[in-house]
């Protein structure tokens, strides 16, 4: 065990060497890493971001329930028993006429409205259910939808729903661009460290010859592999930090300008950590990949 | 403690470097391996460390069958064996004190322990002074001893030598070889490959000539 923690110890040191000692191609893989790892990682931010925008809205979400036109007095009696049931928190019926009413007045629509023959608006109730989720407004409308005399529900949140829609798109593609970002990633990684293994041959044949195992060989390139995805990582935390800076005051102005006071919200520490803990094993996972071939292949010339 | 029995080595390509060779050395030994450059001498050298593996027959150092050791054992091998190179094989990114260390490093070593034996054994050679020195700075000579120095340190059984002296002009050759015999006095088993006569007629010990991949004994 202590042998152990001596081998990991010094294979760390070897690798903080080599990397201070080539510091201009350490600093240029980081920041190739750090410009790939920033694109999945910031539009997650964005994302993260807009979903929270969406649930900040002020949540009233109304069901506007409208009637058929040829709706029996015993139907409506029925509708209007159903909106007493415990899951509707308000119920309000707005005959026709005073829909035309409203809207020949609220709209200035007095002249096309003066011209109708008859009136075009059906019946209505707006209805507030208890539940704000959506899966319960959905449910509610739905409901509401199949009682007899019900023409059409129309759910004043669609809009919410087709923003969590495209929102959900979005997260999928995060997913897909992490993933494509962390093949990526391991190329980069792979391809340092090769350049490394080709650049250490003759240690690496002397090493082998005084009795290193490939375990001993390879530790310090995978420390290396795993100190470069932590730069990258690193770099690309300040890539975004960067952006956030200039996008900050244009966002919020807009916000402003909605009468909102939305701030951009930066990553939490746990998303960090999970960024930095991600970036180092791909980087991990490069170095060893290419280590490991490398050896192969110095075995078969040997 | 080395044996060989009916061991033939081919490389591809065909030529046999080895054919048919039987002998055995015992523990505390000093042997010398004579004969013309491509008589086999690097081979035999290099079938003992398992640097390269036999065709046929058996190589067997301290009861294990060396041609036969899978990849992951053969470390734990060498690391019982001193290798001298001719061509030194030192590393110029680090200084004569990290080259000698590197084989304790390997074995994973405590480090105070690791430096207290590199120093003794560099100045056994000759190099204290020299020890945060580049070992491109230090003469024939001087690699040399350097490269004795990271084959002894781990205090291995069994030192093997190929042409240690063949690049070093005579003063510098009696040194190192003098050192070789202070080393078999303490009990080493020593296999050195010369062709440097006046060495083993200084040292004694026996004397092993191969010619075409045949190895025959050399009476004193």
């Amino acid at each position: 065990m202590i042998g152990w923690l001596r081998h990991q110890k010094h294979a760390l040191t070897a690798a903080l060497r080599r990397l201070r000692m080539q510091a201009l191609t350490t600093l240029l893989t980081a920041l190739a890493m750090g410009v790939a790892i920033s694109l999945p990682t910031g539009l997650y931010l964005v994302l993260g971001n807009l979903s929270g925008l969406a649930g900040d809205l002020p949540a009233q979400p109304e069901i506007s329930v409208f009637l058929d036109t040829g709706v029996s007095t015993a139907q409506k009696q029925a509708i209007a028993a159903r909106l007493k049931q415990a899951d509707i928190a308000e119920a309000r019926f707005v005959p026709k006429d005073d829909a035309l009413a409203a809207l020949s007045a609220a709209q200035d629509l007095a002249d096309i409205t003066a011209g109708l023959t008859q009136n075009p608006l059906p019946d209505a109730w707006i209805v507030r259910p208890h539940s704000t989720s959506r899966e319960e407004l959905a449910r509610v409308a739905d409901a509401l939808g199949k009682l007899p005399g019900v023409a059409e529900t129309h759910l004043d949140s669609q809009w919410a729903d087709r923003l969590q829609a495209a929102l959900a798109i979005g997260r999928t593609g995060v997913w897909l661009l992490t993933g494509l970002f962390a093949i990526a990633l391991v190329a980069i990684s792979g391809n340092a460290i090769r350049a490394q293994v080709l650049a250490r041959r003759d240690e690496i044949l002397v090493s082998r010859l005084i009795g290193a195992t490939d375990r001993y060989i390879r530790r310090p390139f995978l420390y290396v592999g795993a100190l470069q995805g932590l730069l990258g990582g690193l770099a690309a935390g300040g890539v975004l930090a960067v952006a956030g800076g200039i996008l900050r005051a244009p966002v919020e102005r807009l916000a402003g300008l909605y009468g909102s006071a939305f701030h951009l919200l930066p990553p939490t520490p746990v998303e960090i950590v999970a960024v930095l803990a991600l970036t180092s094993l791909f980087g991990w996972l490069g170095a060893w990949f290419s280590v490991t071939r490398t050896l192969r292949q110095a075995e078969v010339a040997r | 403690m080395i044996s060989f029995s009916q061991v033939t080595k081919r490389y591809p390509g065909g030529h046999e470097a080895l054919s048919g060779v039987n002998l055995a050395i015992e523990q505390g030994e000093l042997v010398f391996l004579i004969g013309h450059s491509g008589a086999g001498k690097s081979t035999l050298l290099k079938l003992i460390a398992a640097i390269e593996r036999p065709t046929s027959g058996m190589v067997s150092v301290s009861g294990q069958n060396v041609g036969r050791l899978s990849h992951r054992a053969v470390p734990y091998l060498r690391r019982n064996i001193g290798l001298v190179f001719q061509d030194h094989k030192l590393l110029f990114d680090r200084n004569v004190i990290e080259n000698v260390l590197l084989p304790l490093d390997i074995a994973g070593t405590d480090r105070r322990e690791a430096l207290k034996r590199a120093r003794a054994v560099i100045d056994k050679v000759g190099l204290l002074k020299r020890e945060k020195a580049n070992p491109v700075s230090l003469s024939g000579g001087e690699q040399q001893r350097l490269c004795i120095a990271r084959a002894l340190v781990s205090r291995p059984a069994l030192l093997l030598a190929d042409e240690p002296t063949g690049n070093l002009d005579a003063g510098y050759a009696a040194d190192i070889m003098a050192m070789f015999r202070d080393f078999h006095q303490v009990g080493t088993t020593l296999v050195i490959a010369t062709h440097d006569d006046r060495a083993i007629s200084a040292l004694g010990g026996r004397t092993l000539r191969l010619d075409h991949g045949k190895v025959g004994e050399v009476s004193a």
